[in-house]
């Protein structure tokens, strides 16, 4: 029977209400006071940036002060119907989308076998890989794919492949999408703008693309994503906070260039908490980070590689090699790597991309006038970011890079294009506008929707009906079906073969690690190259995907054994094409046949 | 080594859920801006309907017992009485007190506290036939009092038909040495935030000052136990295991502000005797009658907290070499970690605290005063480990007696600085809340 005092003031304009433990209550109450909050921010100005009325729940007013009220109720996701339809309707079209033909396309790709495969030496017990791990990337990436593809692995284990397990991907995209439905919810876009921003990161032919794969970066994605959504949490609760510092260190742990958009997180924090209580969130948040983070040294210095030594890997060689990668030259100069990259994301999708772009731009420029503009200032503040770091003459640009910028330049262009709707329909209008003026409005809000719709939807019909048709893997999966049973004694044959066929080989019962050999380790790793003192010689076959032939220029033994083997078997045709070669030694020669 | 893996993982765990609810407690008010606007007095709406009696034990005190009794004669609100009690051996207090009384006899009161051995419960209870007053108020001899905060205290009583009314009380005299910066800040944790949890929760150890209950219910509950060395802890368990609605309010413009204790033995003293208090009530088991499981798990740890606390302090760092030294696997070697974490975030919300705390009394905190306060941490640990420790050895060997602890007014004005400094340091019993 005893409470704390209920009758509280906090100042003119933000009366917080009573009775903060009574939870119904404080769900409406804070609506209202983050309401209220809100206004302080917005100064009276003339035009239109007083009554950014952008969206659906809003009102305006005129409030203490003499200062114009920008009344924004916070949605109650869980129990907002038309939210929860929306956001359903939404998800189970991107889960179609994605999902269907998801083992087909696009091709198979070198690092998802490198993470499902140490994925599966996670879930086998042998510890972060099957060959040593080198602090390429965090571990809790794959440690993660581990745990989501436990339970089908268990159920069915040959098929911990990576076709098959494209699908424990749907699980991330899923819970991405509805996160940035949060989010979005939560920076105060419209419903029909969160939608958009979610159909956008879940529908474009680019995210449909790069989602269907098993990339560290789309769980950290998610993370990241979760983090905003605690960071913006209505409640502005110090553990909200606190537990989107964890979210975005367990992100940054999953894929480390996450790093990059932590200060875009700590603007959005910074923006959605309340003046008395920030300092304490703010750093609750970042310490929260820093120490879950300084569990990755810790664990390198528990190991005893933290610092490079004699006959060890260390985080610091790791860190160095991931630094020091060369530059794939200037993203615009046409010849680059970067260039070519880019030119690979924009194959797939220009609107995303480049409407994101303008988006941010647009956003950042209006920071001043526009509601909508300072509620994504962090989004809009990613893309920025994400972009420098892409415009480094001499930096690295992988193709992956543009995962993590997804569902930031899907915010900014559906927030964008909410604060065009409201230009359009609210500028400069009076209390008793005519209607024919109503009308011109909405003609012109209607043409410049239609105008997108025209240019968006055949490009996207045309992305998404190669997604959802076309097989790209129909090479590998004839190549391994080969390996499973054209060889004789596949316990005892030594391969080479890339990443994304590798679990393939290991369940047709060949050796983990050094019967089927990730080929580049022939070379690189010295607990491989120790058990071929013959070089090519020790080997049986080599199966020749498009990686190995572009990687073999730098790589003396797979090089020689390409040289030295001939294409017993060929899948695919042109620069695509698969070949299973099989090393041609004198003893081969002799006996015609493997060891 | 599996066993030894195990046990380790298993204390880190324990540790590690206890540092992380001390710590979910300690910052209750800032977890919402909502909870940190609900920590404060709401603002007096110019009714007026309780009459005071404010009582204040003084033994040895009679260097800033006058100016304590002007100041509380200077609040706003217009019907309290002031009782002084003091000791029939200390006749130098009880001549400021009596004239204090003949200058202004229709307010103050003196009483004299005949009990051969004297502590603050038996000067309270001897008090307590004598008010008039529809609310008992008690403060300390040195204790400054803010003139309005009756008058909210007034309306708190009105507007939520509380039983007992909590005033926050505040150490400000960070400045003086390592272990007041420390004690300062333990003070704004409690009463700035720990302390509306308790009120919310259903239990709360009741501070020894500017605390405030309806008369009819301190005398049915029995006023103050006098065999308690901390009879205000015990009056706030045995009131809230009876369902008595107790509020909080901390406002810093109208905290009484105390001092530390001078010198690092004296808080120690201090501190076992509050932990020997707490022992106490601890065994006296009032808080079993307490509604919910949930209470009584909250009482049995806030009651045991300094001991655990103690048992922290030990095993952290013996938990970090064990990690870092034996051979054990490393996820049992990131359990250990776990307390370790928790500590360095309640590092981290501590030096924001100490931020906060320069803020809300206008003092300048400076980056000394930081560095003190983290390089000061494991040390103020090995004190309050030091007079658990102590506090158990004396309960067990049945020594209940109070010990003196001695201040300097460090808190105090200019003016009234002078006087204590002509006085120097003398021994005089002081009551800090828990």
């Amino acid at each position: 029977m005893t409470s704390t005092l209920p009758v509280v003031t906090t100042g003119q304009a933000t009366d917080v209400p009573a009775q903060p433990n009574d939870a119904r209550n404080t769900a409406q109450d804070t609506a209202e006071a983050a309401a209220r909050a809100a206004v302080q921010a917005v100064p009276g100005k003339a035009g239109d940036g007083r009554t950014d009325k952008t969206g659906d729940g809003r009102a305006s007013g005129r409030g203490p002060g003499n200062r114009w009220l920008t009344v924004r109720p916070v949605v109650r996701f869980r129990r907002s119907r038309p939210d929860l339809l929306l956001c359903g309707v939404l998800l189970v079209a991107i889960l179609l989308v994605q999902g269907w033909n998801i083992q087909h396309y696009p091709t198979l790709s070198d690092d998802e076998g490198t993470y499902l495969a140490q994925a599966w030496a996670v879930q086998e017990g042998d510890g972060l890989a099957h060959y040593t791990y080198w602090y390429d990337h965090p571990p809790l990436g794959w440690m993660q794919i581990a745990f989501l593809t436990w339970l089908p692995s268990l159920l069915s284990p040959e098929s911990m492949t990576v076709a098959p397990m494209r699908f424990t991907m749907l699980l991330v995209s899923a819970a991405g999408a509805v996160f940035l439905y949060v989010l979005a919810r939560r920076l105060w876009l419209p419903r029909w703008a969160a939608g958009l921003a979610m159909a956008l990161f879940g529908l474009s032919p680019l995210s449909v693309v790069l989602q269907r794969e098993i990339f560290l970066d789309n769980i950290a994605v998610m993370w990241i994503l979760l983090a905003f959504c605690l960071a913006a949490s209505p409640h502005r609760d110090l553990w909200h906070h606190f537990a989107a510092g964890i979210a975005a260190a367990v992100g940054v742990l999953t894929k480390e260039t996450m790093l990059v958009i932590l200060p875009a997180l700590l603007v959005t924090m910074w923006r959605f908490s309340h003046r008395d209580t920030r300092k304490f969130a703010l750093t609750g948040a970042i310490t929260a980070c820093a120490l879950i983070g300084l569990f990755y040294p810790l664990f390198a210095l528990l190991k005893g590689e933290l610092l490079p030594g004699g006959g060890h890997v260390s985080l610091w060689d790791g860190i160095t090699y991931q630094m020091s990668r060369p530059g794939s030259g200037f993203i615009l100069d046409a010849g680059s790597g970067s260039y070519g990259v880019l030119q690979s994301w924009l194959y797939y999708d220009r609107v995303l991309p480049l409407g994101g772009l303008a988006g941010a731009v647009l956003l950042m420029v209006t920071l001043r006038w526009s509601v909508t503009a300072r509620a994504l200032a962090g989004p809009a503040l990613a893309v920025v970011i994400l972009t420098a770091v892409a415009m480094r003459p001499s930096g690295y640009l992988p193709a992956m890079y543009v995962i993590q910028a997804l569902p930031f330049l899907a915010l900014v262009l559906a927030g964008g294009a909410a604060s065009i709707t409201h230009a359009v329909l609210r500028r400069r209008r009076g209390s008793a506008e005519s209607r024919k003026l109503t009308v011109v409005r909405w003609t012109a809000l209607a043409a410049l929707a239609g105008t997108a719709a025209v240019y968006v939807a055949p490009h996207w019909y045309d992305g998404n009906r190669t997604a959802l048709t076309a097989d790209a893997n129909a090479p590998y999966r004839a190549a391994a079906s080969w390996m499973a049973k054209e060889v004789p004694d596949p316990s005892r044959a030594r391969v080479l073969v890339d990443d994304a066929l590798w679990l393939d080989l290991v369940h047709a019962g060949y050796e983990p690690g050094l019967g089927a050999i990730w080929f580049y380790k022939a070379d690189l790793d010295p607990a491989v190259t120790r058990t071929m003192p013959g070089g090519w010689r020790d080997l049986d076959y080599v199966v020749a995907s498009p990686t190995v032939r572009r990687d073999a220029r730098d790589l003396p033994n797979v090089r020689d054994a390409l040289a030295h083997s001939d294409a017993v078997a060929v899948f695919g045709e042109g620069e695509d094409r698969i070949e299973i070669r099989r090393i041609v030694t004198a003893a081969a020669k002799s006996t015609g046949g493997t060891r | 080594m599996l066993l030894t893996s195990v046990f380790i993982a298993a204390v880190s765990l324990a540790l590690f859920w206890m540092a992380a609810f001390t710590l979910w407690w300690q910052m209750h008010a800032w977890r919402t801006p909502e909870t940190l606007a609900a920590t404060k007095f709401a603002p007096p709406d110019g009714g007026r309907e309780g009459s005071f009696s404010l009582l204040l034990p003084a033994r040895h005190e009679q260097a800033v017992l006058e100016h304590t009794v002007e100041r509380l004669l200077q609040s706003s609100h217009t019907d309290f009485e002031i009782i002084v009690i003091v000791g029939h051996d200390d006749p130098e207090t009880a001549e400021v007190a009596e004239r204090a009384a003949a200058r202004d006899p229709g307010r103050v009161r003196v009483v004299v506290d005949t009990h051969e051995a004297k502590n603050k419960p038996k000067a309270l209870n001897t008090a307590l036939p004598h008010c008039t007053g529809d609310v008992v108020g008690v403060f300390d001899a040195e204790d400054q009092v803010h003139p309005e905060l009756l008058t909210h205290v007034d309306h708190a009583f009105r507007s939520t038909g509380a039983d007992v009314v909590q005033g926050g009380v505040q150490l400000i005299n960070f400045h003086s040495s390592w272990y007041s910066l420390r004690n300062c800040l333990e003070y704004f944790f409690w009463f700035r935030s720990r302390l509306h949890l308790h009120a919310q929760k259903g239990f709360i150890p009741l501070g020894g000052n500017t605390v405030f209950v309806r008369t009819e219910v301190l005398r049915t509950a029995g006023g103050w136990d006098p065999d308690c060395l901390a009879e205000d802890c015990d009056l706030g368990v045995r009131l809230s295991s009876a369902g008595k609605k107790v509020v909080v309010a901390y406002d810093s413009d109208m905290v009484t502000r105390e001092e530390t204790p001078g010198s690092l033995m004296s808080l120690l003293k201090q501190r076992t005797r509050w932990n020997q208090g707490f022992l106490q009530v601890y065994r006296k088991k009032d808080w079993k009658q307490l509604p919910t499981p949930g209470q009584r798990m909250l009482a049995r740890y806030t009651l045991m907290t300094p001991f655990l606390q103690a048992f922290t302090g030990l095993i952290i760092p013996l938990n970090v070499g064990i990690a870092l030294f034996l051979d054990v696997p490393v996820s049992i070697a990131f359990v250990t970690f776990l307390p370790l974490v928790t500590a360095l975030v309640t590092f981290v919300f501590e030096v924001v605290g100490l931020h906060d705390f320069g803020k809300q009394y206008g003092l300048r905190v400076r980056l000394t005063h930081y560095l003190k306060l983290v390089l000061g941490g494991p040390f103020y640990q090995v004190l309050l480990a030091g007079a658990a420790i102590r506090a158990v050895w004396r309960e067990q060997r049945g020594r209940s007696d109070w010990e003196l602890t001695s201040h300097v007014g460090a808190h105090l004005t200019r003016d009234a600085q002078g006087v204590q400094g002509a006085q120097g340091i003398r021994d005089i019993r002081e009551d800090v809340p828990a």
